[in-house]
């Protein structure tokens, strides 16, 4: 019986672990393949029911790349109400957590990714003309972090969510709802110490002049003194938000404390990430330029750090009940407390779940034309032009990871 | 050996309790059930049938109706969704439409899409149908009212436990002169605890 537990055990893990490995080699097969070639990949896969949340999230995500809006919609819906229910806490979980390992814990999202997946939701419904949605989505952002706010800490608040929300506002003529979501995003940008990106020093002029918030926009003039009062005329306005990169991935830090004397082995591992990439690509030279407004790669370190010490814990506890369990098996039969030790290490993995598909960093720019096209140089610096119609309002998004441009507009 | 038993004990009581399975019951369409504490069929059926008996007990009806010597006739325009839960309005307001439609005392015309379809059909109907059974164009009825509306929300969260505030707002409005002759609002306020544990 025991044995047989223990290949379940064996087994289990060993696809856990797999499944965790074919995601992060996807995430970096994003690098050099599209992200239609790397969803035919993911969906071929079969994670466990506990991962389903991290696979539908990836998968949402590249759905939402490849310009499947619909899927997409369906795929991260569904990834936002799985990680809802698993907010609460399951005693069997954390029973697999204490005893074998980490990853038996099904995968709720980290901070970041509670937020995100509104960040995409609004996107899809805004690039699927259903503005009405994109406004849900960006109402539940609002919600999702004002749950996760805490005393003086940024944690799972987003600057990007902000600034859609700003944007979606501004495309619904909402101008009060919309200065003050660009009034939250400079908070979060100035809390992070992070340069205020010019198309966000616009937007603050452009809608506390249109709204007639004398004050405001007279302490914004003088905030930055270099930007022209917001031109009366008519403009098209063109909002471009570019996703560059992909996230790092998690990677494991293991210790094996060595045998002596037939004493059992000890493996701890802990997820880590490795060194923050700085290779920040804006888009310049161009018609417009973008600036970062969101640096995915921090969130993600920083939602993993808050965590830390309860894996460190866990798993220390986990280690030391394994040693004690194997020990006594020792003294009975080596042959039986060898073989346990071997399981009891090959079981200590570290979870190295994330959204491992979300952009490295994200970055906004703004322009006010009377230009009816816009070009556009995307993946391999091909140019594409973009219509641009008198009157209208355009959000367009580019990646640097395809050829794809979406764009909206609207009179 | 006691912490050799244990541990057998947990791995089994974490295999089974992973394990389920899905059932079907089928219940009365009339049923409350309230699962996520959002926006349901409950919900959209009440504020309908209250808003529509409210909005049919108010004195435009009588006044119209004494002024023209006829039924008004109303056509729904748009319910926006200002809340923050994707609410399909179609359901909503067809469930309006039931129940104005019901109560007898207003005519009702299509919506905008639904007469292109009827329009078309007319056409094909001038070209195809027999003299006899063709309808002619130019019969149509116009509405003399439209009604239109928002559904917002206030959500207050402290934890676990959340207050889901919606607020319906339905005005009808005279399409001859634009006046408002009526205005209703209905306001439900939900309580939603949600589990500390699960499965």
């Amino acid at each position: 019986m025991h044995k047989i537990l223990l290949l379940v055990a064996i087994t289990l893990l060993s696809g856990c672990t797999a499944y965790q490995r074919d995601s992060n080699r996807l995430a970096t097969a994003l690098n050099t393949q599209s992200p239609e070639i790397v969803l035919a990949q993911l969906q071929d896969s079969e994670p466990q029911a506990r991962d389903n949340a991290q696979f539908h999230l990836n998968r949402g995500f590249l759905e939402f790349l490849s310009g499947d809006f619909d899927s997409a919609i369906t795929t991260l819906s569904l990834a936002k109400k799985e990680m809802s229910v698993l907010e609460a806490t399951s005693i069997s979980e954390n029973v697999g957590a204490g005893t074998l390992s980490e990853t038996l814990r099904s995968y709720s999202g980290y901070p970041t990714d509670r937020v995100m997946v509104h960040n995409i939701l609004a996107l899809s419904y805004l690039f699927k003309n259903n503005i009405e949605g994109a406004r849900v989505e960006i109402l539940q952002a609002d919600i999702a972090m004002k749950k996760l706010a805490e005393k003086n800490a940024l944690n799972g608040q987003l600057a990007s969510a902000h600034l859609i929300a700003g944007i979606v506002y501004e495309l619904l003529n909402e101008q009060s709802n919309a200065l003050i979501s660009y009034r939250f995003t400079l908070n979060i940008i100035k809390q992070r110490d992070m340069p205020i990106p010019l198309g966000l020093k616009k937007a603050l002029l452009r809608m506390s002049f249109k709204l007639g918030a004398e004050q405001q926009f007279v302490d914004y003039q003088r905030r930055f003194p270099d930007l022209p009062k917001p031109s009366q005329k008519t403009e098209n306005q063109v909002f471009v938000l570019y996703f560059d990169g992909v996230v790092s991935h998690k990677v494991e830090k293991t210790v094996v404390l060595p045998s002596r004397n037939f004493a059992p082995l000890i493996r701890i591992s802990m997820p880590g990430y490795p060194l923050a990439k700085q290779n920040v690509r804006p888009l310049s030279k161009q018609q417009i330029s973008t600036e970062m407004v969101e640096n995915i790669e921090v969130l993600v370190r920083e939602d993993l750090a808050r965590e830390t010490p309860s894996i460190l814990l866990l798993t220390t506890t986990r280690a030391l009940a394994k040693y004690e369990l194997v020990r006594r098996v020792n003294e009975k039969d080596n042959l039986a407390g060898l073989l346990l030790n071997l399981v009891t290490v090959a079981t200590e993995s570290a979870d190295l779940r994330s959204w491992n598909m979300l952009p490295g960093n994200i970055q906004f720019g703004y322009l006010g034309t009377t230009e009816n096209e816009i070009q556009i140089d995307g993946l391999n610096d091909r140019p594409k032009k973009i219509d641009i119609l008198d009157g209208s309002q355009n959000m367009i998004l580019i990646n640097s990871l395809s050829d794809h441009i979406f764009h909206y507009q609207q009179l | 050996m006691k912490i050799q038993t244990n541990l057998w004990f947990a791995l089994a009581v974490t295999f089974m309790m992973t394990g389920c399975s899905t059932s079907v019951e089928r219940i009365d369409a009339q049923e409350q059930i309230d699962l996520s504490g959002a926006w349901n069929d409950t919900d959209s059926q009440l504020v309908a049938r209250e808003m529509i008996d409210d909005s049919l007990s108010r004195p435009w009806i009588v006044r119209f109706v004494s002024e023209t010597g006829k039924d008004p006739v109303v056509i729904i325009g748009s319910v926006k969704n200002l809340s923050h839960e994707h609410i399909n309005t179609n359901t909503f307001v067809a469930n309006m439409e039931r129940d104005l439609i019901n109560s007898g005392q207003v005519q009702f015309v299509a919506s905008a899409v639904a007469r292109q379809e009827i329009r078309a059909e007319r056409g094909d109907q001038g070209v195809n149908a027999t003299a006899d059974t063709r309808n002619a164009a130019r019969q149509e009825y116009g509405a003399d009212f439209m009604m239109q509306g928002q559904i917002n929300t206030i959500i207050d969260i402290e934890g676990k436990t959340q207050v889901r505030y919606y607020q319906v707002n339905l005005e009808l409005i005279s399409i001859k002169d634009n006046r408002k002759v009526w205005v209703g609002e209905k306001r439900i306020k939900k309580l939603v605890r949600n589990s500390q544990l699960r499965q």
